[in-house]
């Protein structure tokens, strides 16, 4: 009887908590992810797969941090590093991630329009129609009632494990290339390694710490409940992992077995599969990567929004009146608008201004760790929940490796 | 008199009576024990460390700061917890725009300097928290400052007048010394009050809480969020929390209890006074939702063989809500309710008429009857009240139109 009730405390405690880092880490399979993803299993098969553990592991470690940090300060990202930093660090780092995710709100939006090229409606309708949905849902719905649509449409993201069960891989040599070190062939090769670099890349973004810490801070979790909220980040990060290896298998047992190894988006590796996996397996990777996009490209934008008022102190929050909050409101909506409107543009340079938003990403991901490393291990704001020194020797090393990767991605694109 | 911004003089060249520069301003320190706006010194970091040089010594103060004496006399800087350090505690921080009433960033503070014979007189004028201050941080250094300022008086200010200022501080000691006591934010009305706690992080809503006085942190809470308003009082002491507890209206204090965890509203209630625990552990007999939880016990009853002069001399002194006076009840034997007269008609009748003449049909329910069909009487019938009686048909207390409005409300 005590072990049940304790139980349902305990359940009870983990469901109130549960949502932020869930939706973050899952929100990082994005349309951009899945590309990643689809090309690494086509490319190079299974022998990518070891890449996902320490991965995991290096997302872990970053989300725990801003979740943490958000607990115990009960302010957001952007806020501490203003009180922290000052103005100018801040506003010259808010105008980055408005740089950076205005070419992700771009990409997301490019991955509704080809995933629902797939099921033959045009962009110039699927377009405008997706960034409507987007701006009502945002500004109509209260905070818990659009955190609950997230969390389903998280749920969604089995698509994609169904889709790689569908795909039928040799599960066997999937989980040992997973577990083994990777082969010395490999790391000479370029291409891979290029591949190693997009794939860590793609996983850490500036964004997801904005977005995370302030969705902790707005869900009222305190240091009490925060034990939960832990299990909330390590489950969301290992559940993001655990679809992410599913593409990378699904497009390994297929695409790369095939010899099909040129890929140009997402939608493109739907198509692929098509004739190698099955009607089923192209329906679900398709529909997957439309959840994907339309769901990233509802986060974003919100979450750009939050981040730069709040650090530079302008009125926000979905609770104001437009006119209370027209900062907020005007720049949410302009990163939709011109984000979702110059898809429609035709021969707009949309290659080009990703690989420059990536650039930017790149640029402003080192600062934004480091300034969040500085910030966790502060006494004055954390107390007594500063970094272990364990936790921070992986912490640094991690972010370390972060750094050095995204700067190599960043060299390779230029 | 000139006015001189906090993110000029930060950074400034100090310089001695010579004019060879001897250090650089690094912080600019107010003691309010002795003085609530007057600058006690500024931090002048030297080669052979700090250095507090109060405006007594100061000539002049803009981008370069000019001094009458040696850089030998000037007085060496300990620092001290009861000193209020404007780059730190002020400049980037959260603050409660009391005229405005919401919570602001502030983007630069701006000083007011009079010369007074051959030194300065510096006094914290206002807090900048619009474009004017953001852009002279942002171009500082970067454009030369004789343009920024033609530039800069060219943009609007938004500014805050420091007595409109209530500094937000979670070190209880420190705001004892600091003599931060959110006196303006006490003067806003509870509502205004729960709206700008909403907006403050945890740590600094708790701040609120301990400082400002009982009966105005009751009003508050109930106008709070209900998730917020459990997460304030767990961060409370045992003690301020039933003392404020205590002040609430029982329905709400018996709401609040329900939400928290069963331990702590225990202990709660066993701070609480006897009288106000009493009413409030009745009320948390019944269920959440029923019209037990919405009543208030302070209503006028008087006998049905009362006199209109009763019940006026009744209403005077009368000291619950406003809304509850709208109807007043008429008891007969054995307590019981028998009628009921609306406040308009008494007002207009004679002192002498007895009240049983007046007395109309009227509607109760009982404690246990849901929320929904109190709403649904209410709308039936255009009650301005409603009597909840028990089972001897005995007055338990009314609910009124105003309580139905915010009941309607939640349930939305």
């Amino acid at each position: 009887m005590a072990t049940l009730k304790t139980w349902r405390t305990r359940a009870a405690l983990f469901i109130a908590v549960v949502g932020p880092g869930f939706i973050t880490a899952n929100v990082d399979n994005d349309a951009g992810g899945i590309w990643t993803y689809s090309v690494a299993g086509a490319q190079f098969g299974y022998t990518l797969l070891w890449v996902m553990i320490p991965t995991t592991v290096a997302l872990v470690v970053v989300q725990e941090m801003a979740s943490r940090m958000g607990a115990a300060t009960g302010k957001g990202l952007s806020d501490l590093i203003r009180e922290e930093f000052g103005f100018r660090v801040t506003f010259l780092l808010m105008l980055a991630l408005i740089v950076t995710n205005f070419g992700n709100v771009m990409a997301e939006f490019a991955g509704v329009a080809s995933s629902l090229q797939l099921f033959h409606i045009p962009k110039y309708v699927s377009v405008p129609v997706a960034a409507a949905i987007v701006w009502l849902l945002v500004v109509q719905g209260t905070y818990s009632s659009v955190e609950k649509i997230f969390l389903v449409a998280s749920g969604f993201y089995v698509c994609y494990i169904v889709a790689g069960v569908l795909a039928h891989p040799d599960w066997r040599a999937a989980a040992f290339a997973t577990v083994t070190r990777p082969q010395e062939v490999g790391i000479r090769d370029y291409g891979y390694l290029y591949m190693v670099i997009g794939l860590v890349g793609t996983t850490i973004a500036p964004w997801m710490q904005f977005y995370l810490q302030a969705s902790v801070v707005e869900k009222g979790v305190t240091m009490r409940q925060y034990r939960a909220s832990r299990w909330d980040v390590i489950v969301g990060c290992f559940f993001a992992a655990i679809v992410a290896w599913f593409i990378i298998v699904a497009c390994a047992a297929t695409l790369h077995t095939a010899g099909t190894t040129q890929i140009r988006d997402a939608a493109d590796a739907a198509e692929a599969l098509r004739p190698l996996a099955g009607e089923y397996a192209y329906l679900l990777f398709a529909a997957g990567l439309f959840n994907a996009s339309l769901f990233a490209a509802s986060i974003l934008p919100i979450s750009t929004s939050y981040a730069v008022c709040e650090g530079l102190g302008f009125e926000s929050g979905l609770d104001k009146k437009f006119h209370e909050a027209p900062v907020f409101y005007w720049l949410y909506t302009l990163i939709i608008v011109v984000g979702a409107g110059v898809l429609l543009i035709p021969r707009f340079p949309l290659a080009h201004i990703m690989v420059l938003s990536q650039v930017v990403n790149g640029v402003v991901l080192p600062f934004v760790l480091i300034f969040m490393l500085l910030l966790v291990n502060d006494r004055e704001l954390m107390g007594a929940h500063v970094n272990s020194r364990w936790f921070n020797a992986i912490a640094w090393l991690t972010v370390g490796v972060m750094i050095a990767l995204t700067l190599a991605m960043f060299v390779t694109q230029l | 008199m000139s006015v001189v911004a906090l993110s000029e003089l930060l950074g400034a060249s100090v310089r001695d009576a010579s004019g060879a520069v001897r250090g650089r301003v690094r912080e600019i320190a107010v003691a309010p024990q002795d003085h609530p706006t007057r600058i006690a010194f500024l931090i002048v970091k030297t080669p052979d460390g700090e250095r507090a040089l109060p405006p007594a010594s100061i000539a002049s103060a803009g981008a370069s700061v000019r001094t009458g004496s040696d850089a030998s006399e000037w007085e060496r800087f300990t620092p001290s917890d009861g000193l209020l350090l404007l780059k730190r505690d002020l400049l980037d921080q959260q603050i409660i725009d009391i005229h405005g009433r919401k919570v602001v960033r502030v983007n630069d503070v701006e000083l007011e300097s009079t010369p007074v014979n051959s030194h300065l007189l510096l006094n914290i004028l206002a807090v900048d928290v619009g474009a004017r201050g953001a852009i002279r941080r942002l171009s500082k250094g970067v454009v030369p400052s004789f343009t920024l300022r033609a530039l800069l008086e060219k943009i609007p200010p938004r500014v805050i007048p420091w007595q409109f200022v209530d500094l937000l501080e979670t070190d209880p000691a420190r705001r004892v010394k600091l003599k931060i006591a959110y006196g303006g934010l006490a003067k806003l009305h509870p509502a205004d009050i729960a709206d700008i706690v909403e907006d403050l992080p945890p740590a600094e809503r708790e701040a609120v809480f301990e400082t400002i006085d009982e009966e105005v942190a009751a009003e508050t809470l109930e106008e709070i969020d209900p998730d917020i308003q459990v997460s304030i009082v767990e961060s409370l002491d045992k003690d301020r929390a039933a003392d404020i507890v205590e002040e609430m209206d029982p329905a709400a204090a018996a709401d609040l209890l329900d939400e928290l965890d069963e331990k702590q509203s225990v202990e709660i209630l066993s701070e609480m006074q006897p009288d106000e625990r009493r009413e409030v552990t009745h009320l948390l007999e019944f269920g959440e939702h029923t019209a037990a939880r919405w009543m208030t016990t302070a209503f006028v009853a008087v006998p049905e063989t009362a006199v209109v002069d009763d019940a006026i001399d009744a209403l005077k002194t009368f000291e619950g809500s406003r809304e509850a006076l709208a109807t007043i009840y008429l008891t007969g034997p054995g307590n019981k309710l028998v009628g009921s007269v609306p406040l308009v008609t008494i007002a207009v009748s004679s002192p002498a008429v007895q009240l049983s003449e007046l007395s109309e049909p009227y509607r109760a329910c009982a404690p246990d009857t849901p929320e929904s069909e109190v709403a649904a009487l209410f709308d039936k019938y255009n009650l301005l009240t409603l009597p909840v009686t028990d089972e001897h048909e005995r007055i338990a207390g009314i609910i009124t139109a105003d309580d139905v409005i915010t009941m309607l409300r939640h349930r939305s």
